[in-house]
């Protein structure tokens, strides 16, 4: 072996201390990773699901109707309907409909939405989130495992109501 | 009578409970702080300055205290408490209205909390504004911003045992904004929520992280705190006179 | 016979005595000291800390004889509380997210100020003036000018912008990264730095500049804390505390 080779290769000592470095510091790694998974939440579902809200003539022109069981309100327009989840976009806030002032009033932070979603005022960065609606024969169905959230109101976010 | 208590303290069952004499004389003082779990903390001797009150106003000490209390009311509360959705409500009324004591014991653990943030708060600006955290302070100075991190996330989980109006909105709004951190943000809630709501997973998480791991992380870093306070020389009260010059004159005929 | 003197014969060996313990950096004990100031631990401060445990435990016990926890209804998912609050601890955190974006105002800044306290101790690193309240008269100066500054400045910012909100304003006509990120982040800056550049011309010390930013920032946190817990009311706006309508009070938020 010339000086060298000696120079670039690893002495025994500090080649096993290496090798076990790596190995305990792959072991922590792996555990680390491990832990991670599982604290991540498994899916549960949640309240998901299609929703019943009522029939079409529930739902008069201009108004605004709260659904509890599937936390969105139901607004309709001369556009159509829309099902606006009641979340603030904010910071998550229950959002109350504020029937004398015609607008959606967040408590928390002072966040103002009109019949549509649009933001009016406050600190929330987007319009209200909306779930999917179908508009059939027997009323209003939601979707409400599929939250969409928007940058801005759209008209097609609306199902039109025929007739 | 004395001369029971004289067999008593030098029987060997004593002597191998306490390794030193009655303290009134240097030898068993320096003893009684040495051979005792409790006060090998402190020095043998210790100066007066840092004994002044109005230098550390005593606030770490405080925060020791309080977190005892805490510590000990928080375990009585675990008799009755159960993280659930449908029951952690009624048995706090429960404990407000059957249980005896069992208000007391509530309204301590609550103010105790309170008092604990403000006092841990007011501890780090006596220590800022005596500049205590210089050097060799520097790492004791990071681990109380650890431990008062983890001061505010122990109230913080706390707040939504309950389970009423309060304490849901309260988080709702709180792990809302943890959702706004780049990249990571919706992760972080969801692992701190378990899932995507405020719900029954989220209130197993929070009771495991409040009653378990962050009162485990607290006793540990305040051990390594209080380690650390003597390691490094106990208080900065007493490096105190190097630069007074008034002080320094003072020893000129040394 | 000088080349083959071993310097530690096996006799020299035998006599050592002692034992390399722990090696310490720094000047010898004595230097730069006064005379030894100090006392035997024992009696004194083991009365001292139990005196104070019993203090803080009758404080306690008079705060929790006198006033009860608050328990609002049944967490309602349908309803949020108004106004919903956080712990008080944290409404600093949501004044803040009044004025700006929440990345900015609940994530970068606070992250900020965390790292920046972090670093306290390795920006001014000079162990001169350790244990010293303020470290000199000037120091002394240097807070309270810090402290009034913060005291007037940011409620008056948090007056303006709540009363005059540019967000608002300018709802539509300017980008919204412009209005929500970028102009609170530079009033910010400005409004923080400020005092600074008055500092610089006096050639401030390590620890003159850290105490200023320091109090900047602990006397705004403190003022932020209290508006936001004390002064916010129904729908979040403002009000005095003793004002409040529909009979909210800020208190039962506790
Ligand atoms: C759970 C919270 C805490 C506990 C229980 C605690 C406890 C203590 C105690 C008992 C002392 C002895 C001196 C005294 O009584 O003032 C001390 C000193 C000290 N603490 Fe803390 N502390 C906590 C949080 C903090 C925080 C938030 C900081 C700063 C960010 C900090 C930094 C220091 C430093 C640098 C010293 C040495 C002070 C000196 O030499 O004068 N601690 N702590
Ligand atoms: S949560 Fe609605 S405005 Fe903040």
């Amino acid at each position: 072996m010339s000086e060298k080779e000696a120079d670039k290769s690893v002495p025994r000592r500090s080649f096993l201390g290496m090798a076990w470095f790596a190995t305990l510091s792959l072991v922590a790694v792996q555990g680390l990773v491990a832990i991670l998974k599982f604290i991540n939440p498994v899916p549960t579902g949640g309240f998901g699901g299609f929703i019943y809200a009522g029939k079409i003539e529930d739902f008069a022109i201009n108004s605004i109707n709260r659904i509890l069981a599937g936390r969105f309100y139901i607004s309709r327009t001369d556009q159509g309907v829309i099902a606006l989840w009641q979340k603030c976009t904010h910071l998550g806030c229950a959002v109350p409909w504020d029937e004398s002032e015609k607008i959606f009033h967040c408590p928390c932070h002072g966040s103002t939405f009109n019949e549509v979603g649009e933001v009016l005022g406050g600190p929330a960065p987007r319009p209200l989130d909306y779930f999917p609606a179908e508009v059939s024969e027997d009323g209003i169905w939601v979707d409400t495992s599929d939250p969409r959230s928007r940058n801005h109101h759209d008209p097609s976010h609306m199902t039109q109501v025929q007739g | 009578m004395r001369k029971l208590i004289k067999t008593v303290t030098e029987s060997r069952v004593w002597r191998s409970f306490f390794r030193h004499g009655w303290p009134d004389n240097p030898l068993d003082r320096s003893l009684v702080m040495t051979t005792n779990i409790f006060f090998h903390l402190h020095p043998v001797k210790i100066s007066r300055k840092s004994l002044r009150s109005s230098y550390s106003l005593g606030l770490g000490v405080i925060s020791v205290i309080v977190f005892g209390i805490l510590s000990f009311t928080g375990l009585l509360l675990m008799f009755y408490y159960v993280p659930s959705v449908e029951r952690a409500y009624s048995y706090i009324l429960l404990l407000q209205t059957r249980v005896p004591f069992g208000q007391l014991l509530r309204n301590m653990h609550r103010w105790g909390a309170h008092l604990m943030v403000i006092v841990v708060v007011l501890h780090m600006a006596r220590v800022f504004y005596t500049g205590a955290y210089k050097p060799p302070r520097e790492f004791n100075w990071v681990i109380g911003v650890v431990l008062l991190i983890l001061t505010l996330a122990a109230s913080f989980t706390g707040y939504l045992l309950p389970w009423d109006q309060l304490a849901y909105w309260a988080i709702t709004v709180g792990t809302s904004v943890a959702a706004y951190e780049p990249l990571m943000g919706d992760s972080i809630r969801a692992i701190l929520l378990g899932g995507s709501e405020v719900g029954q997973e989220a209130l197993t998480r929070f009771y495991a992280f409040h009653i378990l791991i962050i009162p485990g992380a607290i006793a540990s870093l305040i051990s390594l705190h209080l380690w650390r306070v003597r390691k490094d020389g106990g208080l900065a009260a007493q490096d105190a006179v190097k630069i007074e010059p008034e002080a320094l004159q003072g020893t000129d005929n040394e | 016979m000088n080349e083959n003197t071993e310097s530690f014969s096996p006799q020299d060996r035998q006599m050592k005595t002692y034992s390399l313990v722990e090696l310490v950096k720094g000047p010898t004990t004595m230097v730069d000291r006064g005379p030894d100031d100090s006392i035997f631990a024992f009696p004194m401060v083991a009365i001292l800390e139990i005196f104070l445990t019993l203090g803080v435990i009758l404080v306690l016990l008079l705060m929790s004889l006198t006033v009860n926890a608050p328990l609002e209804d049944l967490a309602n998912l349908y309803e949020t509380t108004d106004p919903a609050k956080a712990p008080w601890y944290f409404m600093g955190l949501q004044e803040m997210l009044e004025h700006g974006h929440p990345t900015l105002m609940a994530v970068a800044i606070p992250t900020l100020i965390v790292l920046f306290v972090i670093a306290i101790p390795y920006l001014d690193n000079s162990p001169a003036g350790a244990g010293i309240w303020f470290t000199s008269k000037r120091g002394k100066r240097i807070a309270l000018f810090s402290a009034l500054y913060a005291l007037i400045v940011m409620p008056l910012y948090i007056y303006l912008d709540t009363s005059f909100p540019i967000r608002e304003i300018y709802r539509g006509q300017l980008p919204d990264f412009f209005l929500n990120t970028v102009v609170p982040a530079l009033l910010m800056v400005v409004i923080v730095l400020l005092p600074l550049l008055v500092l610089s011309r006096y050639k401030p010390s390590a620890r003159e500049i850290t105490m200023m930013l320091f109090t900047v920032l602990f006397t705004s946190a403190i003022i932020f804390t209290l508006v936001g817990f004390l002064f916010r009311g129904p729908g979040f706006e403002l009000y005095w505390p003793w004002g409040m309508p529909e009979g909210y009070s800020p208190w039962d938020n506790l």
